[in-house]
């Protein structure tokens, strides 16, 4: 049986007379004697040449010894060059490549360890050397007190020597002054009593009472 | 009337072949193939010891994409072996699903199922044959029954592992990466085609040739959007082999 | 389904007739298909999105798991969508 295929690209049919029936005969037919074919005759041209054919094909779900025998080869040929030559090539750089930045990871972890140890060294440094200064510090004060101290004691000793000086002098003079008005009040009182009495009292007397008044005196 | 005809489904998966053992589908797996080699060799010729740039940086990009997301995070350390065998299919895979948003070849390798169905099986070996190196014959009575199933239960458990692992496991690693990128194709076709009708539609009033320019904004959405299928689909499809490898290599617990 | 094939494909031989219902019953297939895996899909992600924003430091490891869980969801719409091509195209 014959199959025709009319297919419209632009003002040109083509037109392919498909056999299906019988596989090793003739497979196609292009021909324009058939009487279904000249209604598209009289619209356009017939181009219809043995390039255009379409072989009826094997199923699609069918694979084909050639495509599997290429595609196949062409794949163990690839895998074999990756798994030999391709792969191990790549991987070796890459490994290497690896590797040295690992080595540089770990040269930068070791100097700033090293870093670190420095910073800490330094920092003992400066506290020992802040400790010193504080106990500098400390040494310079001390002997400062007790230099002001030394000199506060001194000074106070001078004051009460002069004090003390001032204070006995200050009683002498009182004492005197006293034992003056005392001579004077015992005159006068002996004298006002000799007047009055006629006879001179006993000097002693009077300066007794004379003093027991006036210390009367005093004390009130 | 817009008179869309749709090509049958061979004629958009199909090229011309260049000769009669070799298409556009085994020409794209060479050419991803000879890509991703010159690739990673003038990647490895590059000065190893300077921050990466350029072409080495995107290899070693990929190197260590395969070994944190993938490896990593399924088969832990002791997977890291198995980083260029999973870095070889990630970028076979990428490349061969990238050619479908490649202007002119516009075409995913992998929408065919040659290539995705000789990966699976290729997995399908590798990771067979790692748990029969690791567990040696005790592997195959480990998958069928895990340890702690109760004696009743063996038939049907033993049934159902066997299915889900020799037979599914490869069949949807296939069907997944095939079905995807065939899907994507389609749409970009269905698209195309259709701003292409309209845009030459003959018609009396031309708002509907300029309306064409709508299916041509989703087509390149659409493009854009698989980007993100091409690579996650490689992704995926290499992650699954990493997790089928490292659950052989030791027994299921 | 079988009413709408009947309305479509009206006049039709019955080679034809056969390849409209494999037409239709191909879009059924795959609209069917696509159904439960979206549903489950949709879980996935929110799931994961709500284990994200709960635990961010476990983002990597909950975003490999939701892949790997998404490719297996994803295969049953695939498996669909075969069929789609297997019998409609």
């Amino acid at each position: 049986m014959l199959t025709a295929v009319v297919t419209q690209s632009g003002s040109a049919f083509t037109v392919h007379l498909v056999a299906t029936v019988p596989p090793n005969s003739t497979a196609e037919q292009t021909t324009s004697s058939e009487p279904m074919l000249l209604a598209a005759n009289e619209v356009a041209s017939v181009t219809a040449t043995a390039e255009e054919t379409i072989k009826p094909g094997p199923s699609p779900i069918a694979p084909e010894l050639k495509e599997v025998a290429w595609g196949g080869g062409s794949f163990v040929v690839f895998a074999v060059l990756m798994r030999f030559v391709l792969f191990p090539r790549l991987k070796k750089g890459m490994d290497a490549r690896y590797a040295g930045i690992r080595a540089d990871h770990e040269g930068a972890d070791a100097t700033r360890a090293e870093a670190k140890a420095e910073v800490a060294g330094y920092e003992a440094q400066l506290a020992g050397v802040k400790a010193e200064a504080a106990a500098h510090i400390d040494a310079a004060r001390q002997t400062l007190e007790a230099e002001r101290a030394a000199r506060l004691e001194v000074v106070g000793a001078e004051i009460a020597q002069h004090r003390a000086a001032a204070t006995a002098e200050n009683d002498a003079a009182r004492a005197a002054v006293q034992s003056q008005i005392e001579s004077a009040v015992a005159d006068v009182s002996g004298r006002a009593i000799e007047l009055a009495v006629g006879k001179r009292p006993d000097a002693t007397v009077v300066a007794r009472v004379v003093a027991d008044v006036m210390g009367a005196g005093v004390s009130r | 009337m817009l008179g869309l005809e749709f090509p049958p489904i061979n004629e958009i998966l199909r090229w011309q072949d260049v000769f009669s053992s070799f298409n556009k589908i085994a020409l794209i797996a060479v050419a991803a193939a000879v890509l991703g080699t010159v690739v990673f060799l003038l990647a490895g010729s590059k000065d190893a010891t300077v921050a990466p740039k350029g072409i080495r940086n995107l290899a070693e990009t990929s190197v260590e994409f395969i070994e944190d997301s993938v490896i990593m995070q399924t088969m832990g350390k002791e997977g890291l072996g198995w980083t260029p065998f999973l870095l070889s299919l990630f970028v076979f895979i990428f490349l061969c699903n990238m050619t479908g948003i490649i202007p002119i070849l516009q075409m995913p390798a992998t929408a065919r199922i040659a290539i995705p169905l000789f990966l699976s099986l290729l997995v399908w070996i590798v990771f067979i044959g790692t748990g029969l190196k690791h567990q040696k014959a005790r592997y195959f009575t480990n998958l069928l029954w895990p340890p702690g199933v109760p004696a009743a239960l063996k038939p049907l458990v033993g049934l159902i592992e066997f299915f889900s692992t020799i037979i599914v496991r490869p069949l949807s690693l296939t069907v997944r990466l095939f079905a995807n990128m065939l899907a994507g194709h389609i749409l970009l076709v269905t698209f195309a085609l259709l701003s292409e009708a309209m845009f030459q539609a003959k018609t009396h009033v031309p708002l509907l040739n300029i309306g064409g320019v709508l299916p041509f904004f989703m087509l390149v959405f659409l493009t854009a959007f698989e980007v993100l299928v091409v690579f996650l689909q490689a992704y995926i499809f290499t992650i699954l082999t990493a997790v089928y490898i490292g659950s052989s290599t030791h027994a299921e617990h | 389904m079988e009413a709408i094939s009947h309305v479509v494909a009206a006049g039709l031989t019955g080679d034809e007739q056969k390849k409209a219902n494999a037409a239709i019953g191909a879009g059924f297939a795959y609209g069917i298909a696509a159904i439960g895996p979206g549903i489950g899909i949709g879980y996935i992600v929110g799931k994961s999105v709500e284990a994200m924003a709960r635990q961010p430091e476990a983002a990597g490891m909950v975003r490999t798991t939701m892949f790997l869980g998404i490719a297996f969801t994803e295969a049953l719409a695939l498996i669909g969508f075969v069929v789609f091509i297997l019998i409609g195209l």
